[in-house]
């Protein structure tokens, strides 16, 4: 053998650096492409299913025949969901007041279930300015951090337009907020709502991390997450959420997507509804008319 | 095997057996009844007791108030408002502008009690909340109320059109609300607004002996720069008096003149002089023709429709609020510059005096002077 052959010889038998990173390459493709495929598959599963996140047939089924035992009350019977509609909002903040009451949550500006935007273009400007009650100039302005109000900041500018933004939790189909939570904590009721089981809820905050959409935040003085339930214990009673009980002028709107003439169905029906970012694939169940190119 | 191979695998075991054991002690039976969440949690959440009740569990102590509220404006701003296919609910109810959860409310045998024991038993009642919440009062003092109404009121930027809003600084300055709204039903209904103590007219007349000198046996001033005062409103002149009794108003002859009058006599007067009936003092036409354009500004409050509607010209529906009808022309004229110059002020006719001419004032004057008044 001459030390040319042996020098191919070599050569076919070693992979050189590049065969080998190539492979590479194509194996990490197929493999991605395999894993991609396997939850696409379990995606579409749990998508196509009325099941709730890590629910086995056995458990949808008890969750179908045997509710949780709530008086006069059967979570199969109900689908609620909720509309706001921002071209009637006044941004007089009962809501949230309201909400703070009804649910003990802490009356900080900085804690909050249910909140409200201001969206305010300039003119001349293509970006909007944004603030809510956190805002400092608005807390000055009532003089105390347990009265809510917006500031008349924008009296004496030139504003091309303005609008106000109610916002709450989604109660998403495919909550974030329940993938993430480590305890069982934090779960998808069969009726619509995201709950929170405080007594297991550790407050490690993941949850409050995981929402894309700032719906969660963190009860300092329970140690838990807190998060807007629609008033689980008010829906369960016939009673609507307390925000919406609330709003003069009924800028929201909330029923039962079981029921087509209730007020939900209605406003879905005759209306062109938006959720807040349908591309985190979230499936929000708060549906919103008016919204703007901005608001997210 | 190795001897520490037996001991790991026991420690093992060990571990795995207190492990399940703990699970399967300290998993609630509910635990994985729905899927990965205590079952038992649901029922709980749902358990919990509503605190605000609606308006309509006031109704059944507070009948008087209630019935106010579901004549009012505020009852009907949407109620049966059905848009794009939508019935919205009602406008706001009780606790939205008493926030206070009324769940917490006393019960019915605990109300028997005097009014001021009742307020104190409200107030505090509804402190009852979880510590962090801090105490709400449900009785709304006239400065709450001004926030209150303000919440939903104040012209903002960003506020829909729709919604009813107010500068605060040309609409009321520094006047509370319920001055002239009543919160339970804000529409002004003038027939229902609060009658004042009445002043006996007989004993007014031996005040009037020191008024007339200036301002005519019947109230017919004897100079065009005095005011006329026959047929003015009684509540007008009564505060006009206190106000220059406590030095708001000032002016070299009224300031002394009010200092010596006791409330009685200023009620008393002031019945005395509204009784009469006035005579137009008449006005240049052809100002007057000019003026009438300008005074659609003032109709809102100078005539008898008040803000909503259209009624006698210079006859004002609200008694608090003076007639301009029949009025001297040259007193109009100077009570305007005044109002200019600073030297008299109002939160409402500073601003508006500003924004007129001096022609447009001489117009005005003479429209309203040539005005009926009754």
């Amino acid at each position: 053998m001459t030390t040319q052959d042996k020098k191919f010889e070599e050569q076919e038998v070693a992979l050189s650096r590049r065969d080998f990173l190539g492979l590479l390459g194509k194996g990490a493709v197929c493999a991605g492409a395999l894993v991609g495929a396997g939850s696409a598959v379990a995606l579409s599963e749990t998508q196509g299913s009325k099941h709730a996140f890590q629910q086995n047939d056995e458990q949808y089924a008890e969750a179908v025949n045997d509710p949780p035992k709530i008086p006069d009350y059967n979570w199969n019977d109900h689908q609620w969901a909720m509309g706001v509609d921002t071209t009637r909002c006044i941004g007089c903040l009962r809501c949230m007041e309201a909400c703070k009451m009804e649910n003990s949550v802490q009356m900080d500006a900085n804690h909050y279930r249910t909140w409200v935007e201001r969206y305010v273009y300039l003119e001349g400007s293509n970006t909007a300015i944004v603030d809510t009650q956190t805002d400092p100039k608005n807390i000055e302005n009532t003089g105390s951090e347990t009265k809510f109000r917006f500031d008349n900041r924008y009296r004496n500018a030139k504003v091309d337009k303005a609008f106000f933004v109610a916002k709450l939790c989604n109660q998403c189909e495919h909550p974030s907020c329940v993938q993430v939570c480590p305890t069982g904590a934090t779960f998808k009721s069969k009726d619509g709502p995201v709950l929170i089981d405080t007594t297991y809820c550790i407050g490690c905050q993941y949850c409050v991390q995981a929402c894309p959409y700032g719906a969660r935040s963190f009860n300092q003085s329970r140690g838990t997450a807190e998060k807007c339930n629609w008033c689980y214990h008010r829906i369960t009673k016939g009673l609507n959420p307390v925000c919406v009980e609330v709003c003069p002028t009924g800028s929201r709107i909330f029923g039962d997507r079981n029921d087509p003439e209730s007020p939900i169905s209605l406003f879905i029906r005759n209306n062109h509804v938006q959720v807040l970012k349908p591309e985190m694939g979230n499936a929000p169940n708060v549906f919103y008319i008016g919204l703007d190119k901005e608001v997210v | 095997m190795p001897k520490h191979i037996v001991r790991l695998l026991g420690l093992v075991t060990v571990i795995a057996i207190v492990v399940f054991s703990a699970k399967h002690f300290l998993t609630p039976d509910s635990f994985y009844q729905y899927g990965h969440f205590r079952g038992n949690a649901v029922a709980e959440i749902a358990s919990k007791v509503p605190k605000l009740d609606g308006s309509a569990s006031c109704e059944q102590c507070h009948k008087a108030v209630y019935a106010e509220w579901t004549a009012g404006i505020h009852r009907k701003a949407t109620r049966n408002n059905a848009i794009q296919g939508v019935v919205y609910k009602s406008g706001p109810g009780c606790e939205v502008c008493h926030t206070g959860p009324a769940g917490n409310h006393p019960s019915k045998e605990a109300m028997p009690l005097s009014i001021e024991d009742r307020v104190t038993t409200i107030t505090h009642k509804h402190m009852d909340h979880p510590a962090n919440v801090p105490s709400r009062k449900l009785l709304l003092s006239p400065e709450d109320m001004r926030s209150v109404c303000l919440n939903c009121h104040e012209k903002l930027e960003a506020r829909p059109i729709f919604q009813r809003q107010i500068e605060v600084a040309s609409h009321s300055g520094e006047e509370f609300c319920t001055k002239c709204h009543n919160p339970h039903s804000p529409r002004i209904i003038y027939a229902s607004l609060p009658q004042v103590r009445r002043g006996d007219p007989q004993a007014g007349k031996a005040v009037a002996a020191v008024c007339s000198g200036c301002h005519g046996e019947a109230g017919m001033s004897t100079s065009p720069t005095f005011p006329n005062l026959a047929g003015q409103h009684a509540d007008f002149l009564v505060d006009a008096l206190k106000s220059f009794k406590s030095g708001v108003r000032k002016n070299d002859m009224m300031s002394p003149m009010a200092a010596g009058l006791n409330e009685a006599d200023i009620r008393n007067v002031a019945a005395y002089f509204s009784r009469f009936s006035c005579s137009v003092t008449g006005g240049d036409k052809a100002k007057a023709l000019l003026g009438k354009a300008k005074a659609a500004n003032c109709a809102a409050c100078h005539s008898a429709g008040g803000l909503y509607g259209s009624g006698a010209p210079g006859v004002s529906g609200i008694p608090t609020w003076p007639n301009l009808a029949g009025q001297n022309a040259e007193y109009l004229s100077n009570t305007l510059k005044s109002f200019q110059d600073g030297s008299r002020n109002h939160p409402v006719m500073t601003s508006i005096a500003k924004n007129l001419s001096d022609a447009d004032i001489d117009n005005l004057s003479a429209y309203y002077a040539s005005m009926k008044c009754k």
